[in-house]
């Protein structure tokens, strides 16, 4: 076959439309993925209008990376709104569906009384559990508003040091979703992550 | 009626009932059961798989005297992923709650049988205006099919209509996988029961028409009419 045979080939033919559409499509989602980039700064006024309501003034608490790390899930920032005295943690819980290896992050406000400063701070209870985000999780809609709600109703059980589980019924502390198993054992953990840190961290005490 | 409104009109019938993505092809199963958990949910699926329809259906249109037929497949698969991730960033902007609640089902819209099937079997031979109306109406048939399930499991899984309480009971079995198989299922032999009738009604009327002699009244139904198929 000569050059110009090969140009006028339908194999040429369709090897030029398929690599032109691609790389309009390429260009297309590049130019969009630029309109359309949400901010870290926009990430969290949006999860805090989500959790509050309204618009709230919150500060970072830094923490190391060893703070950071428990064994059922990752602390990956903790702030404290200065509103309410409360702080606020978005944690990811692993131990969801996809072989156990699929993470749920959700937002955790927790109630407390006295001040980290003043070294008299104490875990009252959780006032709001908010979804954040997944890997891997195809039922998480299965979660619903109830699902989250009983974080929040059990604050006695929090306060005297206890946590959430979805894979065994024991009391209280039962926390799952029908049809959802693996995802509730994930956003449990996430939820107990948040708990771990705020007594180990910032209560200086023992998990 | 003129012959263009017939052509859109039949267009809309097709979509809507005789070729009912969910309950007469039964295509994009995965979505259907995945999703249908809540109104909203399903609302939301359906009108996101109605807008990629549409775009996909209207490119390929344009592009169908371009695209090679030996590479047709993966030009619309590339076409129809792009609308996907396109319609991902704009949710994930605009309608963020929307977008966290569809989850992973959302990527899947890629792989969603009724947009491959509508792209091959009607955009691919058909002119702009007829592709973007099959589009919208297949799409708008897909998403009353979901709504539906999706109210009906709502209703009986957790006792509310589109996220308002109206009941205070609850029958976990609808809002698993089980029970969105039997809620298809009942939706589907329901649906081909009234269009089945529909259509049966149609053939006797036809057929009773056909027997009259010009000129006369029509004659009132017998026996023999009435059992014609």
């Amino acid at each position: 076959m000569t050059v110009k045979a090969f140009f006028k080939s339908t194999a040429f033919k369709s090897l030029a439309v398929l690599i032109a559409i691609v790389l309009a499509a390429g260009a297309l989602l590049a130019i969009c993925n630029d309109l359309l980039h949400i901010s870290e700064e926009e990430r969290l006024a949006r999860s805090l209008s989500k959790i509050y309501g309204t618009d709230v003034t919150a500060t970072e608490v830094q923490l190391t990376e060893e703070e950071r790390s428990y064994t059922y899930g990752t602390v990956n920032a903790v702030y404290y709104v200065q509103n309410d005295g409360n702080y606020l943690f978005q944690t990811t819980g692993k131990g969801g569906y996809s072989n156990g290896n699929g993470k749920v992050t959700l937002w955790t406000v927790i109630t407390c009384t006295g001040t980290r400063e003043g070294g008299d701070l104490a875990l009252t209870g959780i006032e709001k559990v908010v979804y954040d985000s997944n890997e891997g999780q195809s039922f998480i809609s299965t979660l619903g508003a109830s699902f989250y709600a009983a974080f929040a109703d059990r604050d006695e059980l929090v306060a005297g040091g206890g946590y959430f589980t979805a894979t065994e019924e024991t009391d209280d502390l039962y926390n799952v979703a029908t049809g959802a198993s693996e995802s509730s054992n994930a956003a449990c953990n996430a939820v107990n992550t948040a708990l771990a840190c705020f007594r180990t961290v910032l209560m200086g005490g023992d998990a | 009626m003129n012959a263009s409104m017939k052509k859109y009109g039949k267009i809309a019938y097709d979509g809507l009932i005789t070729n009912n993505a969910t309950f007469k092809l039964v295509l994009g199963t995965c979505a259907t059961l995945g999703m249908s958990t809540s109104a909203v949910n399903s609302f939301g699926m359906g009108l996101s798989v109605t807008v990629v329809l549409l775009l996909s259906n209207v490119i390929i249109s344009l592009l169908r005297n371009v695209i090679p037929n030996t590479v047709r497949i993966p030009a619309f698969v590339v076409i129809i992923a792009t609308m996907v991730t396109l319609l991902r960033m704009v949710l994930e902007k605009y309608i963020p709650d929307l977008y966290d609640s569809m989850g992973v089902f959302l990527p899947l819209i890629v792989v969603n049988c009724v947009i491959l099937g509508r792209a091959e079997a009607f955009a691919s031979k058909q002119p702009v205006l007829e592709s973007a109306a099959d589009g919208i109406f297949t799409g708008l048939g897909l998403t009353c099919a979901l709504t539906l399930i999706g109210i009906i499991r709502e209703f009986l899984g957790s006792g509310s209509f589109f996220g308002i309480r109206v009941m205070d009971f609850k029958i976990g079995f609808f809002t698993n996988a089980a029970g969105a198989f039997f809620v298809y299922g009942i939706c589907i032999a329901l649906f081909v029961l009234i269009t089945d009738q529909i259509d049966r009604a149609k053939r006797v009327k036809q057929a009773r028409l056909l027997r009259v002699p010009a000129g006369d009244a029509p004659l009132p139904p017998t026996d023999a009419q009435t059992e014609v198929k």
